[in-house]
């Protein structure tokens, strides 16, 4: 436990412990791929026995980075010298086993909780059970309409800083943090997702994302200096403010969060850290506000919610989730299933 | 007939009632201004509906380069939904739109 203790981490010089803690967790969940070319566009000669292959990928991490391991072990085990000089991975592409195309700009880690909270809707099966996400590798054709990017690591890492930038505005009502890293520092973030180093890219990320305090990290109450701090517009500056955390969690003008629901509609919303009447704000009041059908108060809920592939207790407090289980992006994706009749009352 | 609730449920969330609104473009540097530059737009489009419409008042080329940016600050994912950021990042009740010709704040 204690290389998760601050004085060990120089990258995390001033974050408490138990944040460092569940960003490290967060940070080392991996999820299990299924990888599998699509049989119709395998080369001529390749080895039709082993065109699968299994990997267990960080879910930080982005599918273009997924591609170079992929490609080793096709070029090693399946396709011949012919088609290996022919094969171009600027033309892969990825759909999931049902036919839906998996975005490049979307983490492993939300891919994969997407596709669990999308079956769901339709099977029985216990989602407790894990299971490989099985993908389709597509090797030619890609539709970059669809895929919304080229399907290079530049405008993934473009896109990841597209981001990192929105829900810095998020916080801040500006990007002043992001803007204010230098440019080596701007790449450290990427180069630590792309070499799955968290020190590299938690020596960066600390500084734009809020941490929880020590005192203040099991259910703080709202501290007395608050009144003032609530009632400023929400894009006011957070410079202007004299209170002692005012770059912590608790003090941020909206958490980035995004809701994620089976078959597509994603929601997105200012969430305050803390609510007007002074109260701080949960995944349970945060879920009844916005989805009062699948969460209605007081009654068993219709649904439950994952955060970074983990059913998030309900009164996990939203500041806190954007503190230490955001994705690399700095997104706080919350993916909500459906219950079975079964599992009534998980929630 | 949980299940039947929670399938309603999520046809709702999934098909909001269609509100249009008011989404102000705005040149920088070199961009050509427009003559109008506030439009009102269906808020269930995803950004990339406002950068094609964009395109097209500004009759653009495909091949041209043309950057999108949010209140002079960063590049919304282009499957963002309009109503997502009018929600999150509207000043006076209108979404700044920047375009430019060349990358400001990717």
């Amino acid at each position: 436990m204690s290389t998760y203790a601050p004085r060990h981490t120089p990258s995390a010089f001033s974050t408490p412990a138990s944040t460092t803690l569940f960003r490290r967790l967060t940070w080392e969940g991996t999820v299990p791929l299924e990888v599998r070319v699509d049989a119709k566009e395998l080369p001529a000669n390749s080895d039709r026995g082993l065109e699968c292959y299994y990997m267990q990928a960080p879910r930080v991490s982005y599918l273009p980075l997924l591609v170079p391991e992929i490609k080793r072990f096709l070029m090693d085990v399946v396709f011949d010298e012919a088609a290996a000089r022919v094969i171009k991975e600027e033309d892969w592409w990825f759909e999931s086993e049902e036919g839906s195309l998996l975005k490049w700009h979307w983490s492993i880690g939300l891919i994969y909780d997407n596709h669990t909270i999308t079956a769901s809707l339709r099977n029985n099966s216990s989602s407790s059970q894990i299971t490989p996400l099985r993908l389709v590798l597509h090797l030619a054709s890609p539709p970059t309409d669809k895929l919304l990017l080229s399907p290079s690591t530049d405008a993934c890492k473009q896109a990841f800083m597209g981001q990192l930038k929105e829900a810095d505005f998020m916080r801040w009502g500006s990007t002043k943090r992001m803007t204010g890293l230098r440019k080596a520092e701007q790449d450290g973030l990427w180069e630590g997702i792309k070499e799955h180093n968290f020190d590299e890219y938690w020596r960066v990320a600390a500084k734009v994302t809020p941490t929880t305090t020590p005192t203040r990290s099991t259910s703080p109450p709202p501290p007395p200096s608050s009144a003032s701090m609530h009632t400023r517009p929400p894009s006011a500056d957070p410079g202007s403010t004299a209170a002692p955390d005012r770059d912590g969690a608790y003090s941020v003008r909206s958490v980035p969060v995004r809701i994620y629901l089976p078959d597509g509609p994603v929601l997105q919303d200012l969430v305050p850290p803390v609510l007007e009447d002074g109260t701080v704000h949960t995944l349970a009041k945060f879920l009844a506000t916005h989805l009062p059908l699948l969460f209605p108060p007081g009654k068993p809920p219709l649904a439950y919610a994952l955060v970074q592939g983990v059913h998030a207790p309900p009164d996990a407090e939203m500041a806190w989730l954007g503190a230490c289980m955001p994705s690399a992006d700095g997104w706080v994706n919350v993916c909500v299933g459906i219950l079975r009749d079964a599992r009534v009352g998980r929630f | 007939m949980q299940a039947a609730n929670a399938a309603e449920a999520l046809q709702s969330y999934s098909k909001p009632d269609p509100v249009q609104v008011p989404i102000f473009f705005k040149a920088v540097g070199n961009a050509p201004i427009m003559k109008q530059n506030l439009y009102k737009i269906n808020a269930l489009n995803p950004f990339r509906a406002v950068i094609r419409f964009l395109r097209k008042q500004l009759g653009w080329k495909a091949q041209e380069p043309l950057f999108t940016y949010i209140n002079l600050a960063f590049a919304p994912a282009p499957d963002d939904t309009v109503t997502n950021l009018f929600k999150s990042f509207a000043t006076e009740g209108r979404l700044i739109v920047n375009y430019s010709t060349t990358a400001a704040w990717g």
